[in-house]
């Protein structure tokens, strides 16, 4: 086990020191923090003021009145920019610019409001049920949607380091006296766990940037309950999958022995997650699909589909459970079959090894 | 003791290997010469279980090599290994924590190595930024960081300049004299000649000559007659069968020894006799006459 950490260990010396690895960090945590910005500048002013000359109009939400004693002084206020716009006599609205399309509503339904009740009639608003699942459904699929995202990058990052990794301790055959001194699966688990836990600290940076950032933007107030059952189910999620296709990398990547040849002899697997990639961002839209529904089900399209579909619906927990399970099988017989291929392939140097040959 | 059991291997159709084998005594310094594609690395590849053989056997002291028996193995592939943008001592270092040394002794062993093979100007710099010759001086020091039982170094001296190969020479010696068992290929015969207490030669997957070097050069080959004479008018040798060169006014005569009274009287009756003795054939001669 002490080869294994060392070598784990090596790894993560090496790649925290590359600059490549302090940007996509820094980045990908910006970008979740912007992410959490992006509702607040979309929605626009969130209060106003307003300057009133002669009769003080019914309240308004979000909108404060401020009495002038002329017209003049309250185009002045307007011009100035000191209120969003001015209300004369209850009659007129001015404004600097175009009006503010809420204010314009928010004004003229408090000048209704008025004239209603002087009549005395008496108007309740209409109530509105939800279920309650559809109660947060656009935050749950823009969580969703983002997470499509994460999982993604990381997994395809994170596998792409893994299989460059392999190549380069093949190409260079320092891969023969490392194998003098620790066993193939220490070499092999010692680069994946090590990587691995590279990932789960940009994952780490992600999640908690993004969740502080909400906080600040109040942006947290409008999360669904049981964010912290998303959070866990990411992380597990991404662990599987991160087992599964880095051990597939580190096979494929050991067939050949040249930086050049890794993008080609990686194809099969990039394929794999680009559908999956798509399919999950569906099912980010569409949870309930079908098609989600049984991707969610089957290896290794449930990395990334079931906790895309958790975080935008409720999934039966029976689901959750069989999907994990047989991701979890994947997985062992992936790192079989990978194992078998990385300890045979590794040391034949030269010419692309093919598969068939070390299967056997 | 290192021994080499009667390796066989094959590479499809290709036999690379048809009993290989030989033996290396503790602080004996055994030479393994071939030519290209003769089977070296192969055989050292698999004394290090890079390569596993289709039958034979590889023994340390009586006793099936195993992974932990290998593990105190120091190893220099022919094919050079380093991770590029790695800094020296770091490298040395990590490769000694790979074969079980503690951080400390680790840190003590390759700082002492990196001292003595003559890089420590370059201990914290990235391996990638040496000269070929101080990679190589590296990649020793990551052989023999850990203080291995055996030593097992393929084309060691290739590509070193003179001060290297001293250097390297005197590090292995060293080693050697300690009771490890030093097994290197090279194509430089003279060195191996100089370094080496045995030799092995071996030519299309099969050993043609091993053993001592002073045995072989007694029992491989053929010893000639060399005789120089000075003065001699050109063809005085015209009635014997060896090879005439002239040097100046030196004649030189090899000639395979058989009635050497009579030769001896017919160089003197030519000429000045400078030289009149058996020749014993060099490492190369003796190479060069196994590999045809």
């Amino acid at each position: 086990m002490n080869g294994l950490w060392l070598v784990a260990g090596r790894e993560i010396r090496t790649r925290i020191r590359t600059k490549g690895f302090l940007i996509s960090l820094a980045l990908s945590g910006l970008l979740v923090v912007a992410l959490a910005f992006v509702p607040k500048l979309l929605s626009g002013q969130d209060a106003y003021e307003v300057a009133v000359v002669g009769a003080v109009p019914v309240a308004a939400a979000d909108v404060t009145y401020t009495k002038y004693a002329d017209e003049a002084g309250a185009r002045k206020a307007v011009t100035d920019g000191d209120v969003d716009a001015a209300l004369i006599d209850d009659q007129r609205v001015v404004s600097k610019g175009e009006l503010d399309q809420r204010l314009g509503l928010l004004l003229e339904s408090a000048h209704r409001e008025g004239k209603i009740k002087a009549s005395g009639l008496v108007i309740t608003p209409l109530s509105v049920e939800t279920g309650a699942t559809a109660q947060y459904q656009s935050v749950r699929t823009g969580i969703a949607t983002l997470l499509v995202m994460v999982l993604f990058f990381l997994l395809i990052y994170s596998a792409m380091y893994v299989a460059m990794g392999v190549v380069e301790e093949k190409g260079s055959r320092i891969v023969e006296i490392l194998l003098a001194a620790v066993r193939p699966w220490q070499l092999l688990g010692g680069k994946i766990v090590g990587l691995g836990l590279l990932g789960l600290v940009n994952l780490a940076v992600v999640i908690g940037g993004g969740l502080i950032a909400a906080t600040a933007t109040g942006l947290a107030g409008d999360f669904p309950p049981g964010m912290a059952g998303i959070v866990i189910s990411t992380v597990v999620w991404f662990v599987l999958g991160y087992a599964f296709f880095s051990v597939l990398a580190a096979a494929f990547g050991s067939l050949v022995s040249r930086q050049e040849e890794v993008n080609s002899v990686l194809t099969p697997m990039t394929m794999t997650m680009t559908i999956t990639y798509l399919v999950a961002y569906f099912a980010a839209v569409e949870p309930e699909g079908t098609l989600a529904r049984v991707l969610s089900l089957v290896p290794p399209f449930s990395s990334m589909v079931m906790p895309v579909r958790t975080a935008a619906a409720d999934v039966p927990i029976a689901e959750i459970v069989l999907s994990a399970a047989l991701m979890v099988v994947a997985t062992v017989a992936v790192l079989l079959a990978g194992a078998r291929v990385y300890n045979r392939a590794v040391v034949r140097t030269g010419a692309r090894v093919k598969l068939a040959e070390v299967l056997r | 003791m290192l021994e080499v059991q009667d390796l066989r291997k094959r590479f499809g159709d290709k036999v690379a290997l048809d009993g290989v084998g030989f033996a290396v005594r503790p602080g004996e310094m055994f030479g393994f010469v071939g030519a290209n594609g003769a089977g070296k690395t192969t055989t050292m590849r698999i004394v290090m279980g890079v390569l596993d053989a289709d039958s034979g056997e590889v023994r340390l002291d009586g006793k099936p090599l195993t992974y932990d028996s290998r593990r105190r193995f120091g190893y220099m592939p022919e094919e050079r290994g380093l991770y590029q943008k790695m800094k020296v001592a770091e490298q040395v270092e990590y490769f000694g924590r790979l074969h079980g040394l503690g951080r400390a002794a680790a840190r003590d062993a390759a700082g002492e190595l990196i001292e003595r093979l003559g890089i420590s100007g370059r201990r914290d710099d990235a391996v990638e930024t040496l000269s070929l010759g101080n990679q190589q001086r590296v990649q020793l020091a990551v052989a023999l960081v850990h203080s291995p039982s055996v030593l097992v170094l393929d084309e060691p001296f290739s590509g070193l300049d003179p001060i290297a190969v001293d250097a390297l020479a005197d590090v292995l010696k060293d080693r050697c004299s300690s009771g490890v068992p030093v097994v290197f290929s090279s194509h430089q015969l003279e060195l191996v000649e100089q370094l080496c207490d045995s030799v092995g030669i071996i030519s299309g997957g099969r050993m043609v000559a091993s053993g001592p070097v002073d045995e072989l050069r007694d029992t491989e080959g053929r010893t000639l007659l060399k005789v120089v004479v000075r003065g001699a008018s050109p063809g005085w040798a015209d009635g014997l069968t060896g090879e005439v060169t002239t040097d100046g006014d030196r004649q030189v005569l090899l000639i395979e020894s058989g009635d050497d009274q009579e030769i001896l009287r017919s160089a003197v009756n030519a000429g000045e006799v400078e030289h009149f003795g058996r020749q014993r054939p060099t490492l190369a001669e003796i190479f060069r006459e196994a590999v045809a």
